[in-house]
């Protein structure tokens, strides 16, 4: 017998759209680091980056039947959050890029944050750098940003950002060529 | 001071965006090979490539969150699912009560009441049925008078009625006149 947790996701899903929606759970349990990285990514904020990857799990489940299975489960799913964390920024006016220094508030981040230790060589992204790099994100337009995030930081291949964003490939080398380049222009000044 | 932080070096132009590609390993074959070649002979390139290896994978570094964040998270995103489901299906617990046993429950106690309700109503059943005509308003007695009146006025359905009513009295009147006048003549 198969362990649930061995199930595909497009199984996983037939499963779910069939009316057997506890297996939704396995893939709550499968995707939700995933998804609160994306969104902590957009947001830098714990509590919102919560809120918002659970909200897209919501809706994701509100929305099964209307999965057609022409995407993998997991490219729905992050244009899901993505979509979510974009509208949240909207909303807000801009994100809020929230430095690690000033995440040292909460107790169990400080202890995390006590816990990183950098070897001298290592130390590039650290303090000032690092917050240069999060405001440069910020300032990014959205889709570049989006690319970049994607591709840098939750390691899809570009074949699959491009499905999340609904473009190209081609069109996401670009945005991330350009993301690139802006955070060498803004990490310049640091030489 | 020195600074810690080193930033990136810029590339050669045309081969940037291949470079930024050649680090997340998107290249084709040939670009890949042709990157290559481009890297042993290029310093500039090489350092930016080498920038890009140290200090992207600090960007992407994810916060680590604890084994009792991830459990939390779970269980609230499973209680908010079965919330979200109990919005969706809210009418469900409008019925929820009518269980089973509940059905002839409720015909029980309809059929007691409809028995007490003839048992104690026996012989005062006629009340319900004949209403006593003083028992009727003086407004609606005057009211039906009223409309007994209207039904005569049946007879007069349309204005031609009336017209040719009118004309034939008004005729009659005039042969009635003319005889009068006869008559007083011939005596």
């Amino acid at each position: 017998m198969i362990e649930p947790q061995n199930i595909g996701d497009e199984e996983l899903v037939a499963l779910c759209q069939q009316g057997q929606k506890d297996y939704f759970e396995i893939l709550i349990r499968r995707y939700m680091e995933k998804a609160f990285h994306i969104a902590f990514n957009f947001t830098r904020d714990t509590e919102t980056a919560k809120d918002l990857s659970q909200d897209a799990f919501l809706r994701a489940f509100a929305n099964i039947k209307h999965f057609d299975g022409r995407s993998s489960f997991y490219t729905w799913f992050y244009r899901i959050v993505v979509n979510l964390c974009l509208d949240h920024a909207r909303r807000r006016g801009r994100v809020s890029w929230q430095s690690l220094d000033d995440m040292g508030d909460e107790p169990g981040v400080q202890q995390q944050l006590a816990d990183v230790t950098f070897a001298p060589d290592q130390e590039a992204m650290a303090g000032e750098a690092k917050r240069k790099a999060d405001a440069t994100l910020e300032a990014m337009p959205k889709k570049q940003r989006t690319a970049f995030l994607l591709r840098n930081h939750q390691g899809l291949p570009i074949a699959d950002v491009a499905r999340v964003m609904k473009t190209t490939e081609g069109t996401v080398r670009v945005y991330l060529h350009r993301a690139v380049a802006a955070l060498r222009q803004s990490l310049v000044e640091f030489v | 001071m020195t600074n810690r932080m080193q930033g990136l070096e810029s590339a050669c132009k045309e081969y940037e965006e291949d470079l930024v590609l050649h680090y997340y390993g998107e290249n084709s074959e040939d670009d890949r090979r042709r990157i290559a070649q481009h890297l042993s002979a290029c310093e500039r390139c090489r350092v930016f490539v080498d920038d890009l290896r140290r200090v992207l994978p600090q960007m992407a570094k994810a916060e680590e969150m604890p084994q009792s964040f991830w459990d939390s998270y779970y269980r609230e995103t499973v209680a908010k699912l079965a919330e979200q489901e109990e919005r969706k299906y809210w009418w469900r617990s409008w019925l929820t009560p009518v269980r089973g046993w509940m059905v002839p429950a409720f015909g029980t106690l309809a059929g007691t009441v409809l028995v007490v309700g003839l048992l104690f109503g026996k012989g005062n059943l006629g009340s319900f049925v004949e209403r006593p005509s003083r028992n009727i308003p003086q407004e609606i007695t005057a009211d039906s008078n009223q409309l007994e009146f209207f039904s005569t006025m049946d007879l007069l359905e349309s204005l031609d009625k009336l017209e040719q009513q009118d004309g034939t009295q008004s005729e009659l009147q005039k042969t009635h006149s003319s005889r009068v006048t006869l008559y007083k003549g011939i005596a």
